[in-house]
This record gives C-alpha cells, sequence and structure tokens, in this order.
C-alpha cells in the first residue's frame, strides 16, 4: 500500500516509500507537462491503492451488506420478497431498480468487492516484490547516532571494542536476528567486498569509512515474516474470492420434498428447485435415486423444554446409479449423505395426511398422501391444500389443518406436542374450477379459491379413519392415515474445500503479521579512556502495540550483561579462581 | 533497501496489473460466451426453443424401460420398436398437462391409422388421481407410471427434460426424433409427427 | 440426559455472587480515583521518553534540541537518570530503558485501593468462571447456547481478559470502566434475558457448534474490552483537545489518572489485534457448521450477513490505523461502530430477523 506517512518520520526506510525516480507530478501540477493518458491512469491506480480508498471500500462493502439482511432476498426467501411487493406496492420496484432484492449478486455490490480486490492486488503485488528484495539483502549499516533512534540504551564495558562487538553479535544471532558487520579493513575504496556482507546503496558519506580502526557496530534485524504473513492473508482472501467463484460457476443447489415410502431421482424434473450455477447445467446432477424408507423424529416429552426437537433420523436406501446396489444410510441434521460428489442434507420435515377422495359418481378420483407444511404456531401444525381436478362433474379442492396432538382449547383445536398423538384433521371443501385447465402452473401447496364456492360453513373435522360426506352430494372424503415427510436439499460446491483451506491460511497469514514484527537493533561499541562505551539503537517499523519497548528493554540487559559477563572471563585469567571484580560503569 | 532498482518495480507494477485486468476480462468474455452458447444439430420447431427436432443421424437413441401402467399391467418399452411413438411425460397434479391432454387425446386418435402409438409417463403421481386425469380428457392410450421418476432420468440423460410436460418423439428406429418441452399444442405436434411420419394430419386423417 | 437443575441453581448463585463482588471492585477502583495514591500509569514514564525521542527526532534540523524535562513524578522510571535531551555521547551515566517491575510489586507499590481491586476482580473472575462451568455441567453441554448463556461467558470473558491485561500493562485505572460495564451486561442479563437452563434443537447439536459459538463468545468478550477502552479513549481525547484549546484544567481528578492517549490508544489497538484473529476463526468454524447442517457454508443469512459487517469493520480499524488522517479518534469510531454492528447482531438481528440462526431461547 502507498504508505501516506511522510517519509521523514519513517526512519525504518532509508529512502521515502516511492522514491526512486524523478518525482512524479500529480494532475494539475504546473511542473507537468502534457498530461495524457497514461498519467492519469497511473494516478487512478495509484489512488485505487492507497489506504484510504481501501477504508472507504471497506465502509461501502459494510454499508451494502445491511439491506441485504434487512430486506428479504430473493435467493434465500422469494416468498419474502414477493410479500414485500404486494405490502410496499410503491417502493417495491424502486428497491427491486437498485438491487436491493438481491443485493449480494447485485452489479454495483460486485464492484465493490471487485475494487476492492484489484486494490488488494495491486498492494500486495509490489509488496511481494518488495519483500523478495529485502528478505535478499542485509539489514542497513548502523546509523552513527543510535540515541536518535526510538529505542536507546548506553552503558559501559572494559571489553575492548571488537570483542564488544562480537560479543553483541552472538547474543542477537541467538535470538535470531539477522546480523550485518562491517566491511573487513581493504585497500583502496571500491574494492569488491566479501560475499555476504554487500552493501545495500546508502548514500555516499553515510556509515563508516572502510577500515575505520575506532568502528566497531552490528546490524541485527528480524521479523520478515511479518510482511509474509500479511501478504499471505490478503492473497487468501482473494482466493477464498475466487473459490466463491468457483462455487457460483461450477455448483449447485436443488431441494425435493419426499414423502416415507416414496422415491426420487436426481433429476431436473423430479427436483421441487433447482439452481444451478452459472457453467451447470441439468446433466451434471448426479444420476442417484433415494427413497425414504423411515424418519422419525422425537420431541422432548417433559421439562420445560417440552416439545423442542431432540432429535430427526431419516433411514434411506440409494442407489448412485440407476443400475448399480442399493445401499442405506442415515440422513441427519449435521450428517449428510454424500452420493457421487453430491451432499444431501436433511433440512426439514413434517406431516403429509392421506385422503381417499369419492367424486359425485362415485369414482375414486384421489387416493394418497398430500404434504401439509408447519406454520409459525408451533408445535407442527400444519397447514395444506387437497386440489381434486379429476373429480366429476366439478372440481373438488380442500384447505384444510393437520393438528398432530389436538386439542380442544376453547372451542379451537390446538396442537399441544409436535409428535402425532392425536391427529386430527380440519378441513374446509370447495367445489367449481381449480383454474388449473388454463395451463398456467400453480403450487401444490396453494389452492385459487376464485373459481370456486364454498361447500361447507363450518371445517370438516376428521380423525384417521373418519369420513365425511360432502353437501350438495358431491362426493366423500376420508381421512385415512398419516405419513411424514423430509425435505432435502442436494448441493455441489467445488469452492467449498478452496475456500476452507484459503480461509485457514488467511488466519495463519493474521496470527503471523499481528505476532511478528519487524525490527532492527544496531549495536555500536566506540573506545573511550576508560573503557569501551556501548550504544545499542532499536526501531521497529509500525509498531503501533507497543511491544517492542519490553523487547528491546530485554535485550538491552541481556547484552549488559553478556558483556559485564564476557568482561570478567576476559578480565580473569581462566587457571586462577576469579575474584569478583566491581563491574564497570555501574 | 531494494535489490532492484525501485522505479523498475513501479512499472512492473503497472504493466502487470495491466495484464492481469486485461487476461480477466478475456476470460471472462470467452467464458460468457461459452456458457450461453447453444447445439448446432439442434433445429427450432417453431422459432422458440421449447420444441426441437434433432437431425437424422444425429438423434439420441431412447433408453429402453419397463413398467406398471395404471391397469396394472406390465409393459415393455421394447415392444413398441417399429412403431413411431409420442412419449408424454406428465402428471395429474400439473396444470399445463390439463391444458394439453384433449390435444394429445386428439392427434392420438388422428394418427392411430397410421401406425403411431401413444404413451404417458405419469411423473409423481398416485393411480387414483392419474386414473381420473384420464377419464377426465377421455384418454384412451396407456401411462406407465414413474413415481420414483427413474424413467425421467433415464431419458434425461440424451434428453434435457427440465421439467414437465415433455414430449418426445421417438421414431421407428427407436431413436428421439422430435422433444416438445412445456405443453404441446395442435401444430407444434402434428408438425413433428409429419416429418416422422411423412404424413401431414390431413393426410393421417383422411386414411 | 435430563437437565441437573440442582447444578442450574448452583450456577445462578455463583453468578449472582460474582455480580456482588464485581460490584465491590467497582467501588474499590473508584475509591482508588478518589482516595489513592496520586500518580500516573507506571509505564508512562518510560513511554514518555521515547515520546520525547520521537519528537526530538522530528524537530532535528530546526531550531536547536529541545531539552525536555523528565516529570518529576515520574519516580518509576528508575534508572534513567536525567536523560531528556537528545544530545549525543551525554556522559558516562547509564541509559538504560527500565524493565518492567514484577507485576505483583507493581500492585503492591499501587495503594491499598488497588489491591483490593484487583484482588476482588480475580475473585469476581473465579465466581463468574464456576457460574459459566457448572452452567455446563448442569445442561451437559457448552454453556453458551442461547442468549443468556452467551452474554454471561462472554462478560466472564471480558473480565478474564481485562484482568490479565490490566496486571500485565498496569492499567488498574481502567478499571472502573471496564468492570463496571461488565457488572451493567451481567445485571441486564440476569433480569432480562435469563431462561433456566435447557437442551438445544437438534439442528444445532454438533461439535462445530461449540467451536463456532465459543470462539465468537471469547472474541465478543475481547471486542467489548476493546468498546469500553475505545470509550474511554474518546473521552480522553476530547479532554486533551479542551486543555490544549485552554477552555478546560488540566490534571482533572479522573481522567488525569488515566493512562495516556497512547497508550489507551496502543492497549486498545492490541485488545482489538487479539480478538480479530478469534472472530475469524468464528466466523470459518460458523461456515463449516452451517455446511453440514444447511448445505451451504455461507448463504448471507441476516446474522451472517452482520457477523460479516463486523469483520469487515474491525479490518477498517487495522487499516486506519496505519492510514494518515484516519488514526486516533476516526479510527476508534470504526472500532465502536464495529461493536454496535457485533450488538446489534447479537440483541436485534438474531431475536427478531428470522433466519436459519433463530435459537435465542428468548420467549
Amino acid at each position: 500500500m502507498t504508505d501516506v506517512r511522510v517519509p521523514e518520520t519513517d526512519p525504518f526506510d532509508s529512502a521515502p516509500a516511492d522514491s526512486g525516480g524523478p518525482p512524479r507530478p500529480g494532475p494539475g501540477s504546473p511542473a507537468a507537462g502534457p498530461f495524457g493518458l497514461a498519467d492519469w491512469l497511473k494516478w487512478a491506480w495509484r489512488q485505487l491503492t492507497s489506504m484510504r480508498i481501501a477504508l472507504v471500500l471497506l465502509f461501502l462493502l459494510a454499508l451494502g451488506s445491511v439491506p441485504g439482511s434487512m430486506l428479504p432476498q430473493q435467493g434465500s426467501d422469494p416468498v419474502g420478497v414477493q410479500q414485500y411487493f404486494s405490502s410496499h406496492p410503491a417502493l417495491a420496484p424502486w428497491l427491486n431498480h437498485l438491487g436491493l432484492f438481491n443485493v449480494f449478486a447485485a452489479p454495483w455490490f460486485a464492484a465493490i468487492y471487485l475494487l476492492l480486490f484489484a486494490s488488494l492486488v495491486g498492494c500486495v503485488v509490489p509488496r511481494t516484490f518488495r519483500l523478495a528484495g529485502s528478505a535478499r539483502t542485509l539489514p542497513p549499516r548502523a546509523p552513527r547516532n543510535l540515541s536518535r533512534l526510538p529505542r536507546f540504551a548506553e552503558y559501559a564495558t572494559s571489553l575492548p571494542p571488537a570483542a564488544a562487538a562480537e560479543a553483541a553479535a552472538r547474543v542477537l544471532s541467538a535470538h535470531g536476528f539477522r546480523l550485518r558487520r562491517p566491511t573487513a579493513p581493504a585497500g583502496p575504496a571500491g574494492t569488491a567486498a566479501p560475499a555476504g556482507t554487500a552493501d545495500s546503496g546508502g548514500g555516499p558519506g553515510a556509515g563508516d569509512r572502510p577500515g575505520d580502526p575506532e568502528e566497531h557496530w552490528i546490524s541485527a534485524e528480524k521479523g520478515y515474516l511479518r510482511e509474509a504473513g500479511n501478504l499471505i492473508f490478503h492473497l487468501a482472501l482473494l482466493g477464498v474470492l475466487v473459490s466463491v467463484a468457483l462455487g457460483g460457476l461450477f455448483g449447485y443447489k436443488a431441494d425435493r420434498l419426499l414423502v416415507q415410502g416414496y422415491s426420487f431421482a436426481d433429476t431436473q424434473s423430479a427436483l421441487d428447485e433447482f439452481h444451478p450455477g452459472r457453467l451447470v447445467t441439468a446433466a451434471d446432477l448426479p444420476p442417484f435415486t433415494i427413497t425414504l424408507n423411515r424418519f422419525d423424529a422425537s420431541y422432548i416429552s417433559s421439562g420445560t423444554q417440552r416439545g423442542q426437537p431432540s432429535s430427526f433420523d431419516a433411514q434411506v436406501s440409494y442407489t448412485a446409479q440407476p443400475t448399480g446396489p442399493v445401499r442405506s444410510a442415515r440422513i441427519q441434521v449435521n450428517h449428510p449423505l454424500s452420493v457421487d460428489g453430491a451432499s444431501v442434507y436433511l433440512i426439514g420435515h413434517g406431516y403429509a395426511p392421506e385422503f381417499k377422495v369419492t367424486d359425485a359418481r362415485g369414482q375414486v378420483v384421489y387416493n394418497g398422501p398430500q404434504p401439509f407444511v408447519a406454520g409459525a404456531t408451533g408445535n407442527f401444525l400444519s397447514q395444506g391444500v387437497l386440489k381434486v381436478p379429476g373429480a366429476q362433474p366439478e372440481q373438488l379442492g380442500f384447505t384444510g389443518v393437520f393438528v398432530p396432538t389436538a386439542v380442544d382449547i376453547g372451542g379451537t383445536l390446538e396442537s399441544v406436542f409436535p409428535a402425532a398423538d392425536n391427529p386430527v384433521v380440519s378441513l374446509i371443501a370447495y367445489a367449481g374450477n381449480l383454474g388449473m385447465d388454463t395451463g398456467v402452473p400453480q403450487s401444490v401447496y396453494q389452492m385459487d379459491t376464485a373459481g370456486m364456492r364454498q361447500l361447507t360453513a363450518s371445517p370438516l373435522l376428521l380423525r384417521i379413519g373418519q369420513s365425511a360426506k360432502l353437501p350438495d352430494r358431491q362426493g366423500t372424503i376420508t381421512f385415512t392415515g398419516y405419513r411424514q415427510w423430509v425435505s432435502l436439499a442436494i448441493t455441489h460446491d467445488p469452492g467449498q474445500l478452496p475456500a476452507l483451506i484459503c480461509g485457514m491460511a488467511a488466519l495463519g497469514g493474521l496470527l503471523l503479521s499481528f505476532v511478528v514484527r519487524r525490527r532492527r537493533v544496531f549495536v555500536r561499541a566506540r573506545a573511550g579512556q576508560d573503557g569501551t562505551t556501548m550504544y545499542v539503537g532499536g526501531l521497529t517499523r509500525t509498531d503501533a502495540s507497543g511491544a517492542f519497548e519490553e523487547e528491546f528493554a530485554s535485550l538491552a540487559a541481556e547484552l549488559r550483561s553478556a558483556h559485564h559477563k564476557a568482561a570478567q572471563d576476559h578480565a580473569a585469567p581462566p587457571h586462577i579462581p576469579a575474584a569478583p571484580t566491581p563491574p564497570e560503569g555501574e | 533497501m531494494f535489490k532492484a532498482p525501485v522505479w523498475l518495480a513501479g512499472r512492473r507494477t503497472v504493466v502487470l496489473a495491466a495484464a492481469v485486468l486485461a487476461g480477466v476480462l478475456l476470460i471472462g468474455v470467452l467464458v460468457a460466451g461459452w456458457a450461453t452458447g447453444g447445439h448446432s444439430d439442434v433445429t427450432d420447431v417453431d422459432g422458440s426453443q421449447s420444441a426441437v427436432m434433432y437431425t437424422a443421424g444425429h438423434r439420441p437413441v431412447a433408453p429402453e424401460f419397463t413398467g406398471t401402467t395404471l391397469t396394472g399391467a406390465r409393459l415393455n418399452f421394447s415392444s413398441y420398436r417399429g412403431q413411431v411413438v409420442v412419449l408424454n411425460f406428465w402428471g395429474s397434479w400439473c396444470a399445463p398437462c390439463r391444458a394439453e391432454a384433449s390435444t394429445l387425446a386428439s392427434v392420438a386418435a388422428l394418427y392411430r391409422s397410421s401406425g403411431v402409438a401413444f404413451l404417458g409417463v405419469d411423473v409423481r403421481d398416485t393411480t387414483a388421481s392419474a386414473e381420473a386425469f384420464a377419464r377426465s380428457f377421455s384418454i384412451t392410450y396407456p401411462s406407465v407410471a414413474d413415481p420414483g421418476s427413474a424413467i425421467t432420468l433415464d431419458f434425461t440423460s440424451v434428453v434435457p427434460i427440465a421439467a414437465t410436460p415433455t414430449t418426445l418423439v421417438i421414431d421407428r428406429t427407436g431413436h428421439i426424433a422430435g422433444a416438445v418441452f412445456g405443453s404441446a399444442t395442435y401444430p407444434v405436434l402434428t408438425t413433428i409427427l409429419a416429418k416422422v411420419t411423412g404424413k401431414t394430419a390431413a393426410v393421417a386423417v383422411s386414411r | 440426559m435430563p437437565v441437573n437443575l440442582a447444578l442450574g441453581h448452583v450456577s445462578n448463585d455463583f453468578l449472582i455472587a460474582a455480580l456482588v463482588i464485581y460490584s465491590l471492585s467497582v467501588v474499590a477502583f473508584a475509591g482508588d480515583f478518589a482516595f489513592g495514591r496520586p500518580r500516573r500509569a507506571e509505564s508512562s514514564g518510560r513511554v514518555q521518553l521515547a515520546q520525547q525521542r520521537a519528537a526530538a527526532l522530528a524537530t532535528v534540523g530546526t531550531a536547536g534540541s529541545t531539552a525536555t524535562a523528565v516529570p518529576a513524578d515520574a519516580q518509576d522510571a528508575a534508572g534513567s537518570g536525567a536523560v531528556g535531551s537528545a544530545a549525543v555521547g551525554s556522559g558516562r551515566t547509564d541509559s538504560m530503558p527500565e524493565v518492567a517491575l514484577p507485576a505483583l510489586r507493581a500492585i503492591g507499590a499501587a495503594g491499598r485501593w488497588v489491591q483490593a481491586a484487583v484482588a476482588l476482580s480475580a475473585a469476581g473472575v473465579v465466581a463468574h468462571t464456576v457460574a459459566v462451568v457448572t452452567r455446563g455441567l448442569a445442561v451437559h453441554r457448552a454453556p453458551w447456547g442461547n442468549m443468556y448463556e452467551f452474554v454471561t461467558a462472554l462478560t466472564c470473558v471480558a473480565a478474564i481478559f481485562f484482568l490479565y491485561a490490566m496486571i500485565r500493562y498496569r492499567a488498574w485505572m481502567l478499571g472502573v470502566f471496564v468492570m463496571g460495564a461488565v457488572v451493567v451486561a451481567l445485571g441486564l442479563a440476569e433480569t432480562l434475558i435469563y431462561t433456566a437452563a435447557g437442551q438445544l434443537v437438534p439442528a444445532l447439536q454438533s461439535y462445530w457448534l461449540d467451536i463456532h459459538v465459543t470462539a465468537m463468545t471469547l472474541a465478543t468478550g475481547i471486542f467489548f474490552v476493546a468498546a469500553v477502552l475505545g470509550v474511554v479513549y474518546l473521552i480522553l481525547d476530547r479532554y486533551a483537545k479542551r486543555v490544549a484549546a485552554g477552555r478546560a484544567q488540566p490534571g482533572h481528578p479522573i481522567v488525569g489518572r488515566l493512562p495516556t492517549i497512547e497508550q489507551l490508544d496502543r492497549l486498545t489497538y492490541r485488545t482489538v489485534m487479539f480478538g480479530f484473529p478469534v472472530w475469524t476463526f468464528g466466523v470459518i468454524a460458523g461456515a463449516i457448521w452451517a455446511d453440514q447442517a444447511w448445505g451451504r457454508y455461507w448463504g448471507w443469512d441476516p446474522v451472517e450477513t452482520w457477523a460479516f459487517i463486523t469483520w469487515v469493520l474491525y479490518a477498517a480499524f487495522l487499516h486506519a490505523r496505519a492510514t494518515a488522517g484516519w488514526r486516533g479518534r476516526r479510527a476508534h469510531y470504526i472500532q465502536l461502530l464495529g461493536f454496535l454492528s457485533l450488538t446489534f447482531n447479537i440483541l436485534v438481528v438474531q431475536v427478531f430477523i428470522a433466519g436459519l440462526h433463530s435459537y435465542a431461547g428468548v420467549s
């Protein structure tokens, strides 16, 4: 990122962040010549990759996500979108134009994160080059005046400067620092330096004159991993974006409601919903078939959590291909079935009461289950419709409520427990034209009563096995029993594993960049009249957390004690037990 | 601090970024074009994508299947080899199927004497409702029950059956010659049958 | 497995005890303000020296180096002598950066009120932790499955984290604010959103639940501390600006005892730096859990969306600290905005906006 800090206050860099060439005039600068398209592009690019713009884009990303959580979204709640249109007829079309009913697929949202990632790439790539470059070069030479550094320590030792510098080098090296020593005294200037002590190109006149016998210093640097971690984090975010795109291109989601005892094949016309990725066709669906043999839901029967479900369990048998062997499996919540690259999840369940309808002519025109859907009232009080278009002479239709554990409370039938301990069905019968003959597709769960007349004034209440004769000799309906149904989600997402890997890499990079600090420590030893003065200076790049302070303090103390110990060893000949000599400078 | 001169890193970045951007755009354009492209061995019948005919030599083979009819009899599709078969995927719950039902019944009657057999595949349905449907529209040709969509699955592997209803026209050699995705209308169905049997509706009815 | 109601009651008793002990610790912290030893934070001496050097660095080349006097009451800056100027080679006196006193000695040196406050805080943390643990034992699962449990757990995390930070960075003058906030949050949890111990809906029975919600609880507790510190920062910053403008007297009895702006800024930054990876991990773990339960790892569910918004805002805070013109006050506004979105997520989105996440157990 183009650090907008003033170069002079960043002592870490020997040169300002983006210098090195002739100063680039901005647009409108009087020093500029003709400011062509290329210059405008460069200026725009520099703006895009600046931290300020990255901040603005981050804000926009957060702000843009807000309507996506407040308004119903087309992808997850299309029914809610329809309801919003009907309840806000004036406002809804405008919101729709702005793309607010499908925020996360809207072009403007895509523009925000694409710009953000462009900014990210534009920052990360040059920094990667810079990191590679700086990782190959040695730390810069120690400045002459270490007291100007943010962290500074000074003490005296009796060791000669050369030995002191070497002792310091040992201590720093033991801490994992990368060292640079002064170039060996050589002849005329311009002789090639020995390998490993290459000059980093500090300007003329800075640092030592080679061969100056009075100057001994060590430069130490550590913490290159911080920048590497930072780059890994940002690149991994890019990887997450690519993984999401992969899933959007090559993945799909499908839903299917399956009644106990029935089976379905994984083909587009047999699915209730199919949302393919952009590059996915129905032919990519794996050709498995699943039969729901049994479904059990158990509920807590006592205590404060009475009525809460404690387990869902679907026992299925399936074939991966039409000609393959039949296998059995259990699908539970959090335990999907994996078949041929797709995963089948148990998402929900409900009741499907079974009816037998006989029409006016005595023919059995309906005999089977009809799924009802649980409403918001709780305890699986379920609603549904039963459409009998084959009834003659008039089509029949019923709207109904299935009450699993029915108790009459104050005249209304309520469900007090989600298990079907006392199932009762309450129906209102209609006769007339269901509106299906025009060919316009209808939902199986909704009935248009516009062309029908209500046959019964009050609802018909039926227990299992009971029948009711319909008025006007329209026929009879029998509540023959009930089954349970499950809703299955079939998904395939090739970007799932890459997204996980990139997410973990992002986390790793983040931790690295937070924990590791890039820091430099310089040690100078200057000989004086009574011993050597040691100057220790340290600085760290963007130490916004202040932890380097303590590290430097302990390093300085360690250096001093190492010099102290080395001075004692140096002063005392090894074969005489050392008499404690007063340490210098204390 | 840098090994390489700084100005080179700056220019390199711009070039790299421009190259990446151009590459992404190019790939995006190619992918978009590919994803929305169609097939060349399929021609439209009535100008829309809802009915197609397969040119001879490029016709997919209709899969074999056996099943139980609504009356309970066993049926083997291979017994239809040698006839032109109109295979109609339908369900009693399906409103567009009701819209096309009388068309199918009358075209079936029209072409019966020309050696065209109609066969229904009743998907996701129950027997009572299906029989009531057939009674309502006086459909006399048989239908095979396919409650688990297994037959549909087999056919979807050769023809993209996306929804119900779908009507396939299978030639005498057992290859799928035409398909109607959605409600079959009289002009579309008769056009396809005319091409497959060589007999137009007028000729068929006069026989 | 049936719920152990006896342990549930034990948990509640310990929580009340923790609430009482925390309240007493807040009183002790306040007492330190009113009656304690008059001094600034111990580490401020060192920081000031470093600041002076940095300031001198910037002024080198302009009219001479400024001779800055070390504050007279910085007796904790042991051994630093009289080195105030940026001059080079100032004699043979050693100038060593100070290595911090051990924590207990520092607490002892800070006076009786601080000792009492720290001890009470520690005791409160112990009681709080016992409350959380026994709740978990009572319900045979991780004790953060509904709103009440979540708030008690996150305040426990906040208290533990602050206890550690307070001792490590000698930041007990911040105790009245952080512990006060903990008391308020716990009190609200106890009175407004209490739910008896119970089992979870099976849709949530997964070990990834424990990992995800644990991480979110930890991160929220840490961000809670950061938010309190951010508020204190804003108060301090406003006061400092008013002093600089001459509109307020320096040496305010409360504000004058707080750490310096820079220390507070750094402490807040470190806190967010601690919490941000935990939040990131929590989001990833949540995605893994969502994939197992619902078949997709990210569906822009309202709770997911707001967790994402929170993440983006904290990322913006971390970016802002590296951007000129956005450090200081503005950055802390961003951080507080992030915490607001986090709170909004917990209190409003999860309860009222329907989505797959609805499990708060609030009637």
